[in-house]
């Protein structure tokens, strides 16, 4: 998929930022280990220091406080967000305070220990939901240490809302948070028409499909699906739109010849190589750097004396032949 | 006579990279390759234009956090340092190349596009926004805004207070940048919930774009599809559907016109083709080889062999495919006038970084094509949106479906397993964003500062950017460490407010680094 795909310029640019992070020793942790993670509130020395050296390169300035290098675990908060992905699928993240798991604990005794925890989701589609009145719900049974959860709802063009709780052995659920509401798209054209701007179904297929760049036949069903196989996504900072890398066997080899032409004169001379003027350095020295061809180079140069009166040439000749 | 209306929009943003602590900052070359790639192409194909009398229309983001870069006066330094080193070493090209004649020519073609980079970098007072607004002041062209940072909205529908404060500031920074109201938006990422109109409309926009099926899954049914826009129903505020006919043509990996065999190869380049030594003044100064911009081949196949570039063959492909886009244009506007009974309007959206950076010839394309639509026929138009509105103001009411233009169409990119732990910290610090403003009306002194660089920072971190790399799941840490710098200074601001210990040496610190949109108001995000 051309989304995933890094190019070489990013590659190389973050293996720069590695490297630049190598030479201060560590490197601050990444990804994988910043999913669930505590951080530290009280801050680690040495990582106060790495801070310093990262952020105050020479002379700049220097603060008398420095951050955590990490972003808090919790906020201390009870709290449930949902948040829709796709047509079909949900995100839910949430976070418990710890007196809110104690109350639980004292409140339900024993039953609290032989609860499972479960999301219950709740089909909320053109309601106002006061808690019973949903047209149907489901249960995820989840682990006690999930803080995230994807949820396939299979139901696009409807409204969901979802439950925190414990399902006790009893069969009795306990809800502990309850999240906002939210709206799936519809996967497909709305079934509902605009009487003014009224348009025969045939007609809008058509221009269903054309809009999806599928031609003015693709049926409705399909046009979307297509659509999504296609591509045709923007691909943002960091990876081409325009084209695939080339997918080969990787062993490759590559072999060139430059030729450097170097030498000195006295520093007021005015000296050309092949004809042409080159510039010396103040010393008089100078070095000239072609690519070399397959092929035989005449390479004459040529010195001439500020006053003109004296000259001398040389002339490498050189052969490359490449086999 | 006009049977449609072609609207083309390009998209330019990067993120905010700023790192004057840092001598050389790898991340600051997306600016500087933009600038030279793109943006300069771009003025000078409005430039020749404007010369030769032709009209055109184009509709372009410069996205706040683009403008703010391009504006900021240690950047615009750094840029002539790095184009300086450019010439510098396309002169020695084009002696070492002395024996290759096919090579040498491309050497002088660089050298000539980068004095003429710098030649209008200076001309425009180094600062590019100045040229982008001549062109808007003379009708050419209709600068749209965007999120202030690209932040990714229906991942902050849970906070619409930052929704609203991206809106907002790119709305006000607009108008301080151009003197006066943004008509239009792109949506970051073409991000698009129901409801969010509303925001727009608060902060005075009249349309925005969505990928096709925004429209097409809309309810209820658009009559016109996508080829005319909506108003969202309760606001009013215009939306504009993405054709994916024309985006195809050019932007598809496979159908499009840039992988023509003539065009430009960007995967070789001379800074990881050429001898370490000889190289190594103008790749990073740790030895790591990078891309210079000179690229000296052609796609020429599948394979891994590439031969010159001939800058004719490509001219002449790059004429002929603007020709190619243009009639199949028209084909289209005429199929469609026949069964809408009216003209159509075809809006083809592109990130303008697709033309001269990714798509070396991008630039010249539309030029011919500007100059074709222009000369060669009658029968489509060119138009901004704000244009078609005016002469079209009634146009059917419908609620757009929640989209976006990445990938599957709608959050996926930015809400995946690589991702999805940056959302309750954004979210947690949006909701204490509004409570400091709650907590703190109208406040003075330093205490205003804090709360400005709060929302500074905020904003910062929610770029899309950030959470874009992340998806893309690998070479992260720099999207990492912003997302994590931002919401930590953010947090500091945050206790240090709420303790009444605000420690302005710091504050001062950060700043002079996140010194973006200078007269920001943090009651904004409420």
């Amino acid at each position: 998929m051309k989304i995933l795909k890094q190019p070489k310029e990013i590659l190389k640019k973050v293996i720069a930022k590695a490297k630049s992070k190598l030479k201060i020793k560590k490197a601050p942790k990444v990804a994988k280990t910043l999913k669930r993670q505590v951080a530290p509130d009280v801050l680690d020395f040495k990582e106060t220091e790495i801070a310093n050296t990262k952020f105050s390169h020479g002379e700049n300035f220097c603060f008398t406080r420095s951050l955590p290098q990490e972003l808090p675990f919790a906020y201390g908060q009870d709290k449930i967000i949902l948040q829709v992905r796709d047509p079909r699928w949900l995100h839910s993240y949430w976070e418990l305070k710890d007196a809110t798991l104690s109350g639980l604990k004292s409140s339900l005794g024993d039953d609290f220990y032989r609860a499972r925890r479960v999301l219950r989701v709740y089909d909320v589609t053109s309601i106002t939901f006061n808690g019973t009145n949903a047209h149907s719900f489901f249960d995820i049974q989840i682990n006690d240490f999930a803080n995230s959860w994807y949820i396939d709802t299979a139901g696009p063009g409807r409204s969901w809302c979802v439950d925190l709780g414990l399902m006790l052995p009893d069969g009795r659920f306990i809800m502990i948070l309850r999240s906002n509401v939210v709206h799936t798209p519809l996967d497909g054209p709305s079934t509902i028409t605009d009487e003014e701007w009224m348009i025969p179904d045939e007609m809008f297929a058509r221009l269903y499909g054309m809009g999806f760049g599928l031609g003015r036949s693709s049926a409705v069903g399909r046009a979307w699906q297509e659509r999504v196989k296609q591509g045709v996504f923007s691909s943002g900072l960091s990876s081409s739109p325009v084209k695939k890398e080339v997918q080969e066997r990787n062993f490759w080899l590559k072999v060139d010849c430059e030729l450097i032409v170097y030498g000195a004169t006295q520093p007021d001379a005015k000296v050309t190589v092949q004809g042409v003027p080159i510039n010396l350095r103040p010393d008089g020295t100078f070095t000239l750097r072609y690519y070399l061809p397959d092929g035989k180079q005449i390479i004459p140069v040529k010195a001439v004396s500020a006053d003109k009166l004296e000259e001398r040439t040389i002339t490498p000749i050189v052969t490359r032949e490449t086999k | 006579m006009t049977k449609g209306y072609l609207c083309l929009v390009l998209h330019g943003h990067l993120p905010f990279v700023r790192h004057p602590e840092h001598e050389n900052f790898l991340e600051e070359d997306w600016l500087y390759e933009a600038i030279t790639e793109t943006y300069v192409p771009l003025i000078s194909v409005f430039e020749g234009l404007v010369q030769d009398g032709i009209d055109f229309r184009l509709t372009m983001t410069l996205s706040p956090t683009l403008i703010s870069m391009l504006s900021d006066a240690l950047l615009q330094e750094r840029y002539l340092k790095h184009i300086n080193k450019l010439i510098e070493l396309t002169e020695k090209e084009i002696e070492r190349t002395k024996w290759q004649p096919d090579f040498k020519n491309l050497a002088l073609m660089y050298f000539e596009r980068f004095r003429h980079a710098r030649d209008t970098f200076e001309k425009y007072n180094r600062n590019l926004v100045y040229a982008f607004k001549k062109f808007q002041d003379l009708g050419k062209l209709e600068i749209i805004t965007c999120g202030a940072t690209h932040g990714f909205f229906p991942l902050m529908d849970v906070c619409r207070d930052s929704v609203r404060a991206q809106v907002k500031v790119a709305a006000d920074h607009y108008e301080n940048t151009f003197g006066r109201r943004a008509r239009g938006i792109w949506l970051p990422e073409c991000g698009y919930c129901p409801g969010h109109d509303e925001i727009l409309k608060e902060a005075g926009i009249r349309y925005f774009f969505t990928d096709s099926h925004g429209l097409l899954h809309g309810t209820p049914r658009p009559k016109y599809g996508v080829f005319a826009p909506v108003y969202c129903k309760g606001s009013g505020v215009a939306a504009f559907g993405r054709d994916l006919e024309s985006s195809k043509q050019v932007w598809s990996s496979i159908e499009g016109y840039p992988g023509d065999y003539n065009y430009r190869e960007f995967y070789r380049d001379v800074g990881f083709d050429l001898e370490f030594d000889y190289i190594k003044p103008y790749i990073h100064p740790d030895g790591v080889r990078i891309n210079t911009g000179i690229k000296y081949y052609r796609i020429t196949g599948t394979s891994n062999h590439k031969e010159p570039y001939v800058a004719d063959w490509a001219r002449q492909r790059c004429a002929e495919h603007a020709g190619n886009f243009m009639f199949n244009r028209q084909k289209q506007a005429d199929y469609l006038f026949n069964l809408m009974g009216k003209a159509p309007i075809i809006v083809s959206p592109y990130d303008a970084e697709l033309f001269g950076h990714w798509w070396y010839e991008g630039p010249l394309w539309l030029d011919f094509l500007f100059r074709k639509v222009a000369c060669d026929q009658n029968e489509i138009r060119m138009i901004t949106p704000s244009e078609y509105l005016e002469e079209n103001p009634r146009n059917q009411v419908i609620t757009p479906s929640f989209s976006s233009w990445g990938y599957k169409g709608y959050s996926e990119m930015w809400l995946q397993g690589t991702n999805d732990w940056i959302y309750r910290h954004l979210h947690a610090a949006s909701t204490r964003m509004s409570a400091l403003v709650k907590d703190h009306p109208g406040a003075q002194g330093i205490l205003r500062r804090a709360l400005n660089q709060a929302l500074r920072e905020l904003l910062l971190a929610q770029s899309s950017d950030w959470g874009f790399i992340l998806g893309t799941g690998t070479h992260t840490s720099y999207a990492i460490r912003r997302t994590k710098d931002h919401l930590l200074r953010f947090n500091r601001i945050y206790e240090d407010i709420n303790s009444r210990n605000i420690d302005e040496l710091w504050l001062s610190d950060i700043e002079s680094k996140d010194n973006l949109f200078p007269n920001i108001d943090y009651q904004v995000h409420q």
